[in-house]
């Protein structure tokens, strides 16, 4: 990036710009660390101490702390960036200010649960890609709320009448609740992650399916970004049903390879969550504060004209902000922000009939 | 800098919109036609000017720099993608920032689309779509030195100016000779009179 | 505070920037990428008369999805939208299905059965034909059918209903060119090939909207350009290829052959005749000098307004050429002078000695995509197969003998495709039957054209969708598309090629061949008529053409895709063609020179007064074809350019997007203006692919050429009139029970002209 006229050197980046980015990367390195050391903290006391902890569970328990590491490093570098930091700030702003809230208290929960829940934009996409994207989120959910509590120790399911089929269930050594582990919803409880086994993997299979057969998702799909985090949840899933199947049927038989295996993908998939495609898991929900600013200020009725043709290009505080952040990146056409992108178009079409050449010679 | 790439007269173009049905045909996008085609002298004359993305290389592709959640990817051969459907949150930065006007956004899927080069097929060595079909060769695709074979002694120039900035694509325009050494008019500034901007 | 709730959900964009609609009016995520297993099948577009070849995607399903460009010799890959979008008729939602039938035009159409409607239908014609006489009974082919189907539509109005009303639409298409050119060259072909005009050192282009009609042409026109070649246009306006023209000679409709004429006085004056040449190879040439000294470039400017120095420009860039060529178009061909424009251009041609050299010579450019093989078999009224002449004795003795009937059985000559309507006016055909036309939105003057329909008794109708003109028959005969069945068109250059068969028609329809042959066997006539398809009829053609003037008795089905096309004549089948005529500088006369005529221009039939003081002329736009029927229904075309407006200069004093009601001693249509300097001030332009009450033909005058018939769409004196708001554009009709494609038809609503002559910019849809 750089401000290229042929007739000034490329600009370096400066000594002041070197330590901005210096400590951008130190920044995050820091916000992962204090973050990975809450986490284990967390676990430590949650689990009371290490006694609610299952060593089993170890690998699980250190991967998300290094999941935890990753994806708060990777945030602040993210939001450090021009563009995400301003809409970021902007987001927050409008989040936080007590006039948004009078006017529409609604809009928030609304927003996060048509775009954050039913993620009502991909049906717009295609309908099969939303089914099937839903099927996924709420599998992941599912698993996610079931298996972190678990292996950091912050649940417990303890019998008192010793082989059951009375449980008790404790998060961090209260108790939430007994139940009968025969009983419709102890068998829920108990098979809560197969059900979330079932859900992803029919998600998953539709995108893989899909992934091999549909030319425009085929276009430019590269195998480390697109297709490894569809078997990784494949791969999770079909194991950790494996398991139950063996428990169930097979008095055990394989559970000990099967454990591995599922370890394996789970460490290895908590580990890429930070740099793959997963990412946008954190990332998606920022995108609500960008929403939140414009909704903000189309209440306002502050839209934005094109300055030549006169249709509504955006909000002022969009318009406002874009030019920040292209001045911010020294892309220093940021008037241009102000026109539509039909009459940039015809302003360059007519700038070349007239000073570059009218007809066909 | 200049390898196979889109090369765009105007001067030929009879502003059919044959390239803007077959940008619909295109596996990689099929059904959404991006290519755009404007009449800029309405009123004046049935001139007409296509635009596919032009593919910025420096600054390199404005559009991936202003996006907010790094959903733009440009590839190794300096194609500008569109946009990641897991990352892309439609906030239009691309669409708004593009000093070309290229970027289209679907409100509703709050996903962006833009001109990928018909990556499906230049990525095999077909020519894009609209340039395939182009009838004119208003738009043309390949190397210079096989425009040049097809219209001997034609310059071209993959520079825009917008007011005191310049920016280098990969795609180019055809110029006349005595143009050659001077960057394109990017259209801004626009020309005021009274107020009225004009052109 | 009391505002207008806002909905979360979507945020703002640009317009322009956010629209997806224009996917062809079906919903993007409607349109599948999962393309496996397809199979593409070579063949050519079916719209106009470049032919450029294409492949159709078909699927494992054997339907065809998709289109992909083909490197053929005619278009190298290259399409217009028109061709593009040609795939999507193919399995369109509203093509018909079933026969149609209705006892009067006042009840609804149901369906019936292909025996019950075939029955019926022979039954009719043998009433009328019984009651009224053979002639009672008429018939209309068209020339976008193969060749194998005009060549069965001639053979079937002779041999099975045995009339002499039979025409077709090439009427309203190329046959002032045609009778031109054989009276000068005995044949009726363009000279050169499309190639010629990459070595040319000048081209002529005479009322040819070369970008928007033949746009793949366009390649042609400026690879030419790109080696040094000038380019003149004559065109009252400004079309995209005159934009950019070395010369364009904006001239007032209907005063052509005034220009040419001029052109070739200042010729002769200025020394620049090839006084060798024509003295070689021309008959005729004092007459012709005599006729154009009454011409001076003065007289010319007068007539056709436009500056005196415009015809020095013209005559010493084209004869001071080293090879030039000319063409021409339905510009100066729809005119009451139409032969004798044609005639003026071709003199210049002849003086120059611009004939039989690669880059020298003439060029016609048809309009249908079998324009020129369509006319050469005998659907013309007095035509028989192999460009023979009705007339002639010996021709007639030629083809009874194929065709294995008694010479006195074979009918006269008839009358030409508006003089069919006039009789039907006044009771003479009292029934018909159609094939592959849409008169009732193609023919000049609309409502005597409605009346002729009207009083038919008995009108059959054979079409793929519910033209306007079936939607007002007593029976539709559904047929196929022209991917769903195999045959040969011939195409501008008179290079014949061949269409494959990409899929099985949709359950209940049939090819026309079958059509007619069952029909032809309800009359009797079967054992003239045992054709199993296409290739079987094409060997026939083969053979009753043999020795004739248009010889295609050397091509075969095998050669043609060995060889992507051949042109006619080809006598044997180790001929290669003769792509360039008068090669030897001897043409299809028995003396073998070139017959010149003298041209005199007169003003156009309908008369400028006071009132009409405006010249209305019509044409096509880019993304539509003819009538319209097949491109009105799909989606990208129709929202390239949704309805017709009128074009008019600003110094009419009309605002653009102005409902304006253009007048004329016919009728009035009102639509928006499109204003824009790129038209003559004293001209207006309105497209004619829509039907009334938006039709151009509501306006037009049905004054036709002595000599070819061809009907005077070019030239109507008119006068406009600001109006309330424009008339709305009525949707294609579609058979009984079926919805209309809304998505596609959505864009009709917009009351706004387009941006340019080619439509709408992408931003600027609604």
């Amino acid at each position: 990036m750089s401000e290229s006229n042929p007739h000034t050197p490329p600009v370096e980046p400066g000594p002041a710009r070197r330590l901005d980015r210096l400590s951008v990367t130190g920044r995050a390195t820091l916000a992962g660390a204090v973050a990975a050391v809450v986490l284990i903290l967390a676990i430590v006391f949650g689990s009371r101490l290490l006694r609610d902890f299952d060593s089993a569970l170890l690998p699980y328990a250190a991967a998300s702390v290094f999941l935890v590491f990753g994806l708060v490093h990777r945030y602040t570098v993210w939001v450090s960036a021009p563009a995400a930091r301003r809409l970021f700030k902007q987001g927050w702003r409008s989040f936080f200010s007590a006039e948004n809230f009078r006017r529409a208290p609604t809009a928030v929960p609304r927003m996060i649960a048509t775009y954050l829940g039913f993620q009502k934009f991909l049906g717009a996409r295609s309908h099969g890609r939303w089914a099937a994207h839903q099927l996924i989120f709420w599998g992941c959910l599912l698993a996610a709320v079931i298996t972190f509590p678990l292996t950091w120790g912050w649940f417990t399911f303890t019998s008192p009448t010793g082989p059951g089929p009375q449980y008790e269930w404790r998060m961090w050594g209260v108790k939430l609740l007994t139940f009968d582990s025969l009983s419709f919803f102890g068998w829920l409880l108990f098979h809560g992650l197969d059900i979330a086994a079932v859900l992803v993997i029919a998600g998953a299979s539709y995108f893989l399916w899909r992934r091999m057969r549909d030319r425009g998702a085929m276009t430019g799909q590269r195998f480390a970004y697109d297709l490894l985090p569809l078997i990784a949840l494949v791969v999770i899933s079909v194991t950790g049903l494996l398991l139950t199947f063996s428990a169930i049927f097979l008095h055990g038989q394989g559970y000990e390879f099967l454990m591995v295996l599922h370890m394996i993908s789970v460490v290895f998939t908590l580990i890429y969550l930070p740099f793959g495609k997963f990412f946008h898991i954190a990332q998606r929900p920022a995108a609500v504060g960008m929403q939140l600013f414009k909704y903000t200020a189309r209440q306002d009725e502050k839209v934005f004209a094109c300055r030549r043709c006169g249709v509504t290009v955006d909000t002022d505080a969009y318009v406002e902000n874009l030019r920040g952040t292209m001045r911010d990146l020294r892309l220093d056409f940021d008037e241009w922000a102000e026109y539509c992108p039909r009459c940039k178009r015809v302003l360059r079409g007519s700038a070349y009939l007239e000073n570059v050449k009218k007809g066909y010679k | 800098m200049m390898g196979r790439t889109i090369f765009i007269d105007p001067g030929r173009c009879i502003g059919c919109q044959a390239c803007v049905s077959a940008c619909r045909e295109c596996d990689s996008h099929r059904g959404k036609s991006l290519i755009h085609l404007d009449y800029p002298q309405e009123g004046q004359s049935v001139a007409a000017l296509p635009t596919v993305c032009m593919h910025c290389e420096d600054p390199v592709a404005p559009c991936a720099e202003v996006c907010p959640a790094d959903a733009i990817l440009v590839t190794a051969d300096g194609v500008v993608q569109e946009a990641d459907t897991t990352r892309c949150i439609g906030c239009a930065n691309c669409v708004n920032a593009c000093p070309f006007g290229v970027p289209k956004i679907d409100v509703t899927a709050k996903l962006q689309f833009k001109c990928n080069l018909c990556y499906d097929r230049t990525s095999y060595g077909l020519a894009p779509m609209c340039a395939t079909v182009c009838p004119t060769g208003a738009l043309f695709y390949g190397t210079v030195e096989e425009l040049r074979e097809e219209r001997p002694g034609v310059q071209v120039v993959d520079e825009f100016t917008f007011g005191r900035s310049t920016v280098r694509t990969g795609v180019a325009m055809v110029v006349p000779a005595e143009r050659a050494r001077w960057p394109v008019p990017g259209g801004l500034p626009v020309v005021e009179v009274n107020g009225v901007d004009v052109r | 505070m009391n505002r207008p709730t806002i909905p979360l959900d979507p945020t703002q964009a640009p317009p322009g920037a956010q629209s997806f609609r224009d996917a062809g009016g079906i919903p993007a995520d409607r349109w599948h990428a999962d393309q496996r297993g397809e199979t593409l099948v070579p063949t050519h577009c079916c719209f106009c008369g470049v032919q450029c070849g294409m492949y159709l995607r078909v699927n494992e399903a054997g339907k065809v999805f998709g289109m992909e460009p083909r490197n053929h010799d005619i278009n190298r890959m290259r399409l217009c939208p028109k061709g593009v979008n040609a795939y999507q008729q193919i399995n369109h939602p509203e093509r018909l299905t079933a026969p149609l039938i209705r006892g009067s035009r006042d009840e609804p159409f149901r369906e019936v059965s292909w025996d019950e409607a075939l029955d019926f239908t022979a039954a009719e014609m043998r009433r009328i034909q019984e009651s009224h006489g053979r002639d009672a009974f008429g018939m209309l082919g068209g020339a976008s059918l193969f060749t194998e189907k005009t060549y069965l539509v001639g053979k079937f109005a002779r041999v099975a209903l045995r009339t002499r009303h039979l025409d077709y639409n090439g009427r309203l298409c190329m046959v002032s060119a045609a009778a031109a050119n054989k009276a000068v060259f005995g044949v009726d072909r363009a000279g050169n090939p499309f190639s010629d005009m990459l070595v040319t050192d000048c081209l002529l282009v005479a009322g040819g909207n070369i970008g928007e009609c033949f746009p793949v042409l366009t390649q042609y026109v400026w690879g030419g350009r790109d080696r040094g070649a000038k380019l003149i246009i004559v065109d009252p306006r400004e079309t995209a290829i005159a934009r950019t023209a070395d010369i364009h000679v904006a001239l007032r409709p209907g005063t052509d052959s005034a220009f040419f004429n001029a052109v070739l006085h200042v010729v002769i004056e200025e020394g620049l005749v090839d006084e060798e040449f024509v003295a070689a190879h021309a008959t005729g040439w004092d007459d012709v000098v005599r006729c154009v000294r009454e011409y001076p470039p003065s007289r010319a400017a007068e007539i056709c307004g436009i500056p005196e120095s415009q015809v020095y420009e013209v005559a010493r860039m084209f004869a001071g050429a080293g090879n030039a060529m000319a063409c021409h178009a339905r510009g100066i061909e729809h005119q009451t002078q139409g032969v004798e424009n044609c005639l003026s251009v071709v003199n210049l041609i002849v003086a120059t000695g611009n004939v039989g050299r690669p880059g020298a010579g003439y060029g016609t450019l048809t309009g249908q995509g079998n324009g020129q093989g369509g006319r050469e078999h005998g659907q013309k009224s007095d035509m028989l197969p192999g460009g023979r002449d009705l007339k002639n004795p010996e021709h007639r003795r030629q083809i009874c003998e194929i065709w294995g009937i008694d010479e006195a059985e074979l009918p006269g000559v008839g009358t030409s495709m508006m003089e069919m309507v006039w009789q039907m006016q006044r009771g003479e055909i009292r029934g018909l039957l159609g094939v592959c036309n849409n008169p009732l939105v193609s023919l000049p003057n609309h409502r005597a054209v409605k009346d002729g329909y009207n009083r038919l008794e008995f009108h059959v109708q054979l079409d793929f969708f519910l033209s306007e003109t079936a939607a007002n028959a007593h029976v539709v005969l559904p047929v196929t598309v022209w991917a769903e069945d195999e045959g040969v068109t011939a195409n501008a250059e008179a290079r014949v090629v061949k269409h494959n068969k990409a899929q099985d028609p949709p359950p209940g329809v049939r090819t026309d061949t079958w059509v007619l042959c069952e029909l032809a066997r309800r009359l009797g006539a079967g054992d003239k008529f045992a054709f199993g398809g296409s290739r079987d009829v094409f060997e026939e053609l083969r053979v009753a053409t043999a020795g004739a003037l248009v010889d295609y008795s050397g091509i075969t089905y095998e050669r043609l895709e060995e060889t992507g096309g051949i042109c006619w004549p080809c006598p044997s089948t180790d001929h290669p063609g003769t792509p360039r005529l008068f090669e030897d500088l001897r043409t299809y006369h028995p003396d073998g020179k070139m017959h010149l005529q003298t041209v005199e221009w007169h003003p156009p039939a309908d008369v400028y007064t006071a009132d009409y003081p405006l010249t209305l002329t019509t044409g096509r736009t880019v993304a539509h074809f003819l009538s319209g029927t097949q491109t009105r229904r799909l989606g990208g075309l129709v929202e390239q350019t949704p309805r017709p407006w009128v074009e008019i200069h600003p110094s009419q004093g009309f605002r653009n997007g102005d409902p304006v009601r253009v007048v004329t001693r016919r009728g009035s249509v009102v639509l928006p203006a499109l204003v824009t300097e790129a038209i003559r001030p004293d001209t207006v332009f309105v497209p004619y692919h829509w039907p009334a009450p938006t039709a151009a033909n509501v306006l037009t005058v049905d004054a036709l050429d002595p000599r070819s018939r061809i009907p005077e769409y070019k030239v109507a004196a008119a006068r406009l009139e600001l109006a309330e708001h424009v008339d709305e554009v009525p949707a294609p009709p579609v058979p009984p029970g079926r919805a209309h494609y809304e998505e596609v038809q959505a864009a009709l609503s917009d009351p706004l002209p387009p941006s340019a002559s080619q439509g709408r910019g992408t931003a600027e849809r609604s």
